[in-house]
């Protein structure tokens, strides 16, 4: 029978340098290893610590994974200090992941704030490779200072796309930033989406994803129509452990993607 | 109706002599050197030429421990030699029917959902359970509360009443029937006079049980969920946890509470995952990197201790996460009591309407 806490290995074949504190590390399987947009997975640094994250890669790749993460902990700092083609260690893939067929024949407006742009990332991917499928993807990324958006490179590329509707905005600015600036919740104005048939994805910090959602009901979306990346604190990936639960679901195997009808009425969510 | 079957004494003493050359056999016995009525039990293996004691009631240590230890090696990893699984044959007797009930919320955790943990699912495997009526209670006991009653009626394999000078011994299992067929020559089908005997004896703990647990006027099974609801913004929750020193002895004890720490650790060069007994009431229990950390009270805590509990359990396995075994009560230096907090929710939203 499976050892469901075993990881497989695999090779760190690149790192890139995304902002001051964000990296994107390319990983190689030495096994077999999918996932679906939305699902996250345990990576071990071995012997030293696991860290859930959800890839950042396009899923269809079947051969790599892109993780990127950000500098805020122990087993993150190490992994950034790490250097190539060492051994680490992946579980899962665990949860959900985000429901690809609700979003058919849909304007989607995705809502990306600092590294949540990472598992969107995965999301824009899965979308672009199937766009006839859907009416729009209207994206909407802020980041902290301009050095601290990721994906500097694929952004520009991103917005040309066809059905594609990008804008980017800085919380703080600065001389050589010609872009937005202010908090993400004010380029949510003045969407081109037609909201009868929208449905909202949002991944960022909890106060970021609080607020988006308050301004996503007041311009009228349902609470069925908005799916939040609750990603905080899994461990084992599959309801045993007991570290993520919320209410009455755990994120880790409920989630990490819910939709704020699931959520609305639960205590403390933004916590 | 399941089968049962009668053995003296002196026949137990014997067919254990038996079993243990198969099995590696636990048995409560009493702590301390002076044995008194109201005395501890523990398990212990049990060693050449011991036998088992019939506990009056449930041991110190949950059921919980022979099936995920306090420090258990999860895997081994990129290690092409991980040694393959092993397990040895227990039975373990003087299991009480609160274990019994409240071992469901392990095997919900462990051997459901998603995936089935594979060295939990080997050590249930591999363990007979040989459950024992209560014949006594604890002050702390309150499994009635919960709606067990002091003997199982499922989920043992084999359950023992004493009733003279034997037990009458009931099949609840394939497991149980197979022990009995092995050993057929210890066992005669029990009388009616004999299962009318163990109603009696049965009826009359029930009583006495009901007689010390009225006058705590406890809350019900049926309320308990909407008390955890509503009562999520009563002061219940700063007051009693004034005395929580945060030992986490509560969870750790309880027959039901599941949490573990997975970790990362290097033995020489063999990379290994461990898996250890956590608790809800650690202060880093749910801190992130990064320092967020959304039970950062103790307050938090203990309320999440009690949400777990009695919506999350109730609401996902259908039944409440406590089965009344009173050990949560027994162990907290700061003199927290399960049922008080509940009565003082259900005593404040009473007052409150």
């Amino acid at each position: 029978m499976k050892n469901i806490y075993r990881p497989i290995e695999a090779v760190l074949e690149d790192i890139i340098t995304e902002s001051p504190t964000i990296k994107t590390f390319v990983l190689r399987p030495k096994e077999p290893f999918e996932f679906r947009t939305g699902q996250f997975i345990e990576l071990t640094l071995p012997g030293v610590g696991e860290a859930p994250f959800t890839p950042s890669s396009d899923p269809n790749l079947k051969d790599k994974i892109d993780v990127t993460i950000m500098n805020v902990g122990e087993v993150t700092a190490l992994l950034h200090s790490s250097a190539k083609n060492i051994s680490l260690g992946i579980r899962g893939p665990y949860g959900k992941g985000y429901p690809l067929d609700k979003f058919e024949g849909k304007d989607i407006l995705i809502v990306g704030g600092g590294v949540g742009l990472a598992p969107l990332r995965s999301l824009l991917f899965s979308l672009f490779a199937d766009i006839d499928k859907y009416n729009k993807v209207v994206l909407r990324y802020g980041a902290r200072t301009a050095n601290d958006i990721i994906y500097k490179e694929a952004i520009p590329h991103w917005a040309k796309k066809k059905k594609v509707d990008l804008v980017t905005t800085v919380d703080m600015g600065s001389p050589e930033w010609k872009g937005n600036v202010g908090l993400v919740t004010t380029i949510l104005k003045d969407l081109p989406l037609d909201l009868k048939k929208a449905i909202c994805v949002v991944c960022g910090p909890p106060i970021m994803m609080k607020f988006v959602t308050l301004k996503l009901l007041d311009l009228g979306f349902n609470p069925k129509d908005i799916y939040l990346s609750m990603e905080k604190n899994m461990s084992c990936g599959l309801g045993k452990c007991g570290h993520c639960r919320i209410g009455s679901y755990y994120i880790c195997k409920d989630g990490p993607v819910f939709t704020y009808e699931q959520l609305k009425d639960l205590y403390d969510i933004w916590d | 109706m399941h089968q049962i079957y009668y053995i003296e004494s002196n026949q137990l003493e014997t067919l254990f002599q038996k079993l243990k050359k198969s099995y590696k056999v636990f048995s409560p016995v009493a702590k301390g050197p002076n044995y008194t009525a109201k005395a501890d039990y523990s398990y212990k293996g049990l060693a050449e030429g011991e036998s088992p004691v019939f506990n009056p009631y449930r041991a110190v240590e949950p059921l919980k421990s022979f099936f995920t230890y306090a420090q258990d090696q999860a895997a081994e990893y990129f290690n092409r030699d991980e040694p393959v699984l092993d397990s040895m044959q227990v039975i373990v007797f003087g299991v009480k029917s609160c274990d019994i009930a409240g071992h469901k919320v392990q095997d919900f955790v462990f051997l459901e959902g998603v995936e089935v943990d594979s060295l939990y699912r080997l050590r249930r495997d591999n363990t007979i359970l040989i459950s024992g009526d209560c014949t006594d209670f604890k002050d702390v006991c309150h499994c009635l509360a919960w709606d067990i009653l002091p003997h199982p009626t499922e989920g043992f394999d084999l359950n023992f009443s004493p009733l003279n000078d034997g037990y009458l011994v009931e099949v609840g299992s394939k497991k149980g029937e197979g022990l009995i067929q092995q050993y057929q020559e210890y066992f005669t089908p029990a009388k009616e006079t004999q299962i009318a005997g163990r109603r009696v004896k049965r009826e009359n703990l029930i009583e006495r049980l009901k007689r010390h647990l009225l006058p705590q006027k406890l809350v019900s099974k049926d309320s308990v969920q909407r008390l955890m609801r509503e009562g999520y913004n009563l002061d219940t929750w700063q007051q009693f946890m004034l005395t929580c020193v945060e030992c986490g002895g509560c969870n750790l004890i309880c027959n039901t509470c599941h949490c573990f720490l997975l970790a990362d650790k290097k033995e020489g060069n063999i990379n290994k995952k461990v898996k250890v007994w956590d608790s809800c009431q650690y202060a880093n229990f749910t801190r992130v990197a990064g320092g967020a950390n959304p039970l950062k009270t103790r307050t938090q805590r203990l309320r999440n201790r009690f949400l777990k509990k009695f919506d999350f359990f109730v609401d996902n396995l259908g039944m409440p996460a406590c089965c009344g075994c009173g050990r949560c009560i027994e162990v907290c230096p700061g003199k927290i009591d399960i049922r008080e907090v509940l009565k003082d929710v259900a005593k404040k939203l009473s007052a409150s309407k």
